[in-house]
C-alpha cells in the first residue's frame, strides 16, 4: 500500500490541520502499523520497537490490573482513565507545540501510575499526580528516554508529599466500601499485627490498587523478566537485600523491624522491584550498576518503612537511586576503563 | 546543655537525612555554579568536606575557649569568618603546592568557599544545637560528605542532560532546579528517622 492512500495523510495535509500531523502519524502507525525499511545494516528481521516492548509491559501488569478492578470496582477504570487522559494531553501537547513525535512512553506510566495510587484516591488528585509526573518526571527532560526520574513515582511522589492526609487516609479493604488507612506495615508499626501470607498473595488487604494481588505480580513480573524486557539482576537483587537486611534487623530489634516476609509481600515492593525499579531508562546500564541499585533500593527500602515517619518507602527508596544512577554509572566505567585510558 | 545523641547516629543523620544541601538547602549557589563539570565537582565537594571539617573544630574551639570565657559571644559572627577565611586560604596554599592541576580547575570558587553558605551554616548550627567537641567533629564531616554526594550526584546527571532534548526555555539553570528539586523531593522520605537536635 502506498502511504499516501491512508486517511491519516490526507488529513495531515489540510492547511487548518498542519499543526497537528504529529497525531495523525501516530495514528496512522497504530492503525496500519510501521512500514520504514531500514536504510543500513543491520536489518534486524523483528520488528520490535518501543511500542512492542511498552505492550509487554502493559500485558504484564493486567492480572494486577484486572484484580484491582475486580476487588474495587469500576471507580478503578475512572481512575485509569483519567490518569490516561491528562497524561495524554501533557504528551500530546508537547508533541504539537515542540513539532515532535508522539511517543509511546506515556502508555506504560499512564498505566502504572493509578495502579500505585490508594483505591479510593479522589480523581482530581489523580489528574494532579498524572500531570506533575509527565510534564515534570519527563516532558521537561526531553521526553521519553531522557527522563532522569520514573515519571509514575515522580507524580505519586508529589501528591504524596502534597496531600498527605488525603493520601494516607483513602485506603479499603478489597471488595468492602470501608474507608481505612491500615494498611499491613501501617498495622504492624502500630499494633505488631502480622497480615497472614495467604491474604497477601491473593489481595485480602488494604493497600494501593495494582499492589495488593501479590501472585499477577510476581507472576507478570516473571513473565518481563523471562522474555528479557526487564532485567534479572535488580529485582533479585532489591528483594534479597530486604529480606536479608529485615532478617539481620529482626534478629536484634524484632519488635522494630518487620519481618522478612511480611517485607516481601507488603506495600508496593514486588511491584517497585518488578516494574518501577527496573525501568530501563532511569536504572544504570552496568550490571554491577545493576547490582549495587538493587542493594541500595533495598537498604533504604527497609531503613525508610522502620525508622522514618512515611510507612511505605518503595517509591522514596526508587527515586533515591535512580537520582544516584548517573554518579554509579560514573564511577563504575571510569574503573572498568582505567586501563584503556592509561 | 548538650544534646545527648551518638556521634555515629549524628554523623548518618547529617550525611542523609538532614543533608545540608537538600534537606537544609545551604550551599546552593556553588552547588549549581560547580555542577556542570564532573570533575570539578567532585574536587569541589572533597575541599568542602576537608574545610567543614577543620571550620567546624576550629570554630568550636574559639567558641568556647576564647568567645564564651571572655563574654564575647556577640562577637562570634565576625570571628567565625575570619577563621572560615583564614583556613582557606591556607587550604588553598596547600592545594596549589599539591596538585596545581586541582588548583585551576577550581580556580575562583576555592576562595569562594569562605562564603559558602553551607560552612557558616554548619559553624552556626553547631553553637546553637551546643553540641560538644566531638559531635561537631562529626557533624562538620558528616555534613561535608553529604554536601559532596549531592554534588557529585547532580554533576553526573547534569552531564547525562547535556545532549538531551530539553525545551530551550528550560536549559541550563531552568532543568537544574528542577532537577533539584525532585531530588529534595525523595530526600524528604529520610525525614523523622534520625534528629539532630
Amino acid at each position: 500500500m502506498k502511504g499516501s492512500d491512508n486517511i491519516f495523510d490526507k488529513l495531515s495535509r489540510i492547511r487548518g490541520l498542519k499543526r497537528f500531523a504529529t497525531i495523525f502519524s501516530t495514528l496512522k502507525g497504530i492503525v496500519y502499523g510501521v512500514q520504514e525499511i531500514s536504510v543500513g545494516a543491520p536489518h534486524i528481521r523483528d520488528n520490535i520497537e518501543i511500542k512492542r516492548y511498552m505492550s509487554c509491559v502493559i500485558i504484564a501488569l493486567m492480572p494486577a490490573a484486572l484484580a484491582a478492578i475486580y476487588f474495587h470496582g469500576l471507580y478503578v477504570l475512572a481512575i485509569i482513565a483519567v490518569s490516561y487522559v491528562v497524561g495524554g494531553l501533557v504528551e500530546v501537547s508537547f508533541a504539537v507545540i515542540r513539532k515532535k513525535d508522539i511517543e509511546e512512553g506515556f502508555l506504560v506510566t499512564g498505566i502504572i501510575f493509578p495502579l500505585t495510587l490508594p483505591p479510593a484516591t479522589p480523581l482530581w488528585i489523580v489528574a494532579v499526580g498524572a500531570f506533575f509526573g509527565v510534564l515534570f518526571g519527563k516532558e521537561v527532560f526531553g521526553g521519553t528516554g531522557r527522563n532522569i526520574f520514573n515519571p509514575a513515582l515522580v507524580g505519586r511522589l508529589f501528591i504524596t508529599i502534597a496531600f498527605p492526609g488525603v493520601m494516607s487516609g483513602v485506603y479499603k479493604m478489597p471488595l468492602s466500601d470501608a474507608i481505612t488507612s491500615a494498611t499491613p506495615l501501617g498495622l504492624f508499626k502500630a499494633d505488631h499485627v502480622i497480615t497472614p501470607v495467604w491474604d497477601l498473595l491473593l489481595g485480602m488487604s488494604a493497600g494501593s490498587l495494582g499492589e495488593v494481588f501479590r501472585l499477577g505480580i510476581i507472576a507478570g513480573g516473571l513473565f518481563l523478566m523471562f522474555i528479557k524486557v526487564s532485567n534479572f539482576r535488580i529485582p533479585i537483587a532489591y528483594l534479597g537485600t530486604v529480606a536479608l537486611f529485615a532478617f539481620i534487623g529482626g534478629f536484634f530489634a524484632p519488635n522494630v523491624f518487620a519481618p522478612p516476609l511480611l517485607q516481601l509481600l507488603t506495600g508496593g515492593l514486588l511491584y517497585g522491584a518488578f516494574f518501577m525499579a527496573t525501568d530501563p531508562v532511569t536504572s544504570p546500564m552496568t550490571n554491577s550498576g545493576k547490582w549495587i541499585a538493587g542493594i541500595l533500593c533495598g537498604i533504604f527500602t527497609v531503613l525508610i518503612r522502620t525508622f522514618s515517619g512515611y510507612t511505605e518507602g518503595v517509591m522514596f527508596s526508587i527515586i533515591l537511586v535512580n537520582a544516584l544512577t548517573p554518579v554509579l554509572d560514573t564511577a563504575i566505567l571510569s574503573i572498568k576503563y582505567k586501563a584503556v585510558k592509561k | 546543655m548538650t544534646p545527648d545523641i551518638n556521634p555515629i547516629v549524628l554523623f548518618f543523620a547529617s550525611v542523609f537525612t538532614s543533608n545540608i544541601l537538600l534537606a537544609n538547602f545551604l550551599g546552593m549557589c556553588s552547588f549549581i555554579a560547580i555542577s556542570k563539570d564532573f570533575k570539578s565537582a567532585n574536587g569541589l565537594g572533597l575541599a568542602v568536606i576537608i574545610v567543614l571539617l577543620i571550620t567546624s573544630v576550629l570554630n568550636w574551639a574559639v567558641y568556647h575557649l576564647i568567645l564564651v570565657p571572655l563574654n564575647l559571644e556577640y562577637l562570634r559572627f565576625i570571628v567565625f569568618i575570619i577563621v572560615i577565611a583564614a583556613s582557606v586560604q591556607i587550604l588553598e596554599m596547600v592545594i596549589d603546592r599539591i596538585s596545581p592541576a586541582l588548583y585551576m580547575t577550581l580556580g575562583i570558587f576555592l576562595p569562594l568557599i569562605t562564603v559558602n553558605c553551607a560552612i557558616l551554616g554548619v559553624v552556626l548550627l553547631l553553637q546553637i544545637r551546643n553540641y560538644s567537641f566531638v559531635q561537631s567533629a562529626v557533624f562538620g564531616l558528616g555534613s561535608g560528605i553529604g554536601w559532596w554526594i549531592a554534588i557529585i550526584s547532580l554533576a553526573a546527571i547534569r552531564k547525562k542532560l547535556e545532549k538531551a532534548p530539553i525545551p530551550a526555555g528550560l536549559k541550563g539553570p531552568g532543568i537544574t532546579f528542577i532537577t533539584i528539586g525532585l531530588m529534595a523531593m525523595a530526600f524528604m522520605g529520610f525525614s523523622g528517622i534520625l534528629s539532630v537536635q
